[in-house]
């Protein structure tokens, strides 16, 4: 579901796009798996987060990317604080 | 250069050579990405074997190739001006450990260019084949050889020092030590140990594994200095 909302990407080079809930799903779906969070319990958290950014972002017309990330790691440290520790330090791990 | 000096010298070569880690970031994003794809995993692990078996047959590569051109150059070995020069290379590389083999602020962000960082990160998504996380395997280890060269060199050296049938069990001595940060890492992840906790321990201990690898290096360093060009030097001095 495409919201209303213009992401600004982190770079600035690359055109901003529409807010994608799905994708902030898949990618806090995915890093709990990978700290090995049972199927059901991942798909909770995420869906969990997002409420939260939208909630957040809902009366935005224009975010960034690094604000989303912020929001979102925020929100899944108190519910998750192993995935929201990789999810927050992913791009820092090389 | 006695027996049990060179095994020394070749074991504190291969712990500053397994205290490297771009292959241990690798291989733990490449852990990661594939639990979160939901990858069976017999599938995940096989993935993580495969770029461990790429990481080792590099370095073991790399090593017996050090080894064979100091054989084929065996008049650099009596030579105290290839010493003098492989002991400043260590102090140098030491030092440079020290300054700038991580990158400031949190996370372990290592020194290589973020365009390659970016790269490597988004190879490690792409990856599903055994194939490839081999190949990735055999990468990350010769991306990280602006480093490894010196403490490669000096092992070489020292294998060269040792009698003959000791060099092989030299060598291999060096593979399976300069191996073992990266063999650890895949057997936690191997027995279910969770991610973020060794992402965590290395983020709290780089400082110490940065700077017990630099010091390492200008121990080496010295040491090499002062047993291959002080001391024949003033030998040779005395005996005038």
């Amino acid at each position: 579901m495409a919201l209303a909302i213009d992401v600004v990407k982190r770079s600035g080079k690359r055109t901003a796009e529409r807010f994608d809930r799905k994708k902030l799903h898949a990618s806090i779906y995915a890093t709990c798996l990978s700290v090995k969070s049972p199927d059901g319990h991942a798909s909770d958290m995420a869906d969990h987060v997002c409420n939260i950014v939208l909630s957040w972002a809902d009366n935005k017309t224009e975010v960034t990317s690094t604000d989303i990330r912020q929001q979102a790691s925020r929100a899944l440290t108190s519910v998750h604080p192993d995935a929201a520790y990789l999810y927050k330090h992913h791009k820092q791990i090389i | 250069m006695d027996t049990l000096t060179a095994l020394a010298v070749i074991a504190l070569a291969a712990i500053v050579h397994a205290s490297f880690q771009l292959s241990v970031s690798v291989v733990t994003l490449l852990s990661g990405h594939s639990a979160g794809k939901r990858d069976a995993p017999g599938k995940s692990l096989r993935l993580v074997g495969a770029f461990l078996a790429g990481a080792i047959t590099t370095t073991t590569l790399l090593t017996f190739t050090a080894l064979y051109l100091v054989h084929a150059l065996r008049t650099l070995h009596s030579s105290v001006t290839v010493w003098a020069v492989i002991c400043a290379v260590l102090v140098g590389v030491g030092l440079a450990i020290w300054i700038f083999y991580y990158r400031p602020k949190q996370g372990t962000r290592l020194w290589i260019p973020r365009a390659f960082a970016r790269f490597l990160d988004m190879r490690v998504r792409t990856t599903t084949l055994s194939a490839e996380a081999f190949s990735l395997g055999l990468t990350t280890v010769i991306a990280e050889l602006p480093f490894i060269i010196t403490p490669l060199t000096a092992a070489a050296l020292a294998m060269y020092a040792l009698p003959a049938p000791l060099q092989l069990y030299g060598a291999l001595g060096y593979i399976a030590l300069a191996s073992l940060s990266i063999v650890i890492v895949v057997v936690l992840i191997g027995s279910g140990h969770n991610l973020s906790h060794i992402q965590r321990w290395r983020e709290h201990n780089k400082r110490f594994l940065q700077f017990a690898a630099g010091a390492g290096l200008i121990v080496l360093g010295f040491f090499l200095y002062v047993s291959q060009v002080v001391t024949p030097v003033v030998v040779a001095g005395g005996a005038l």
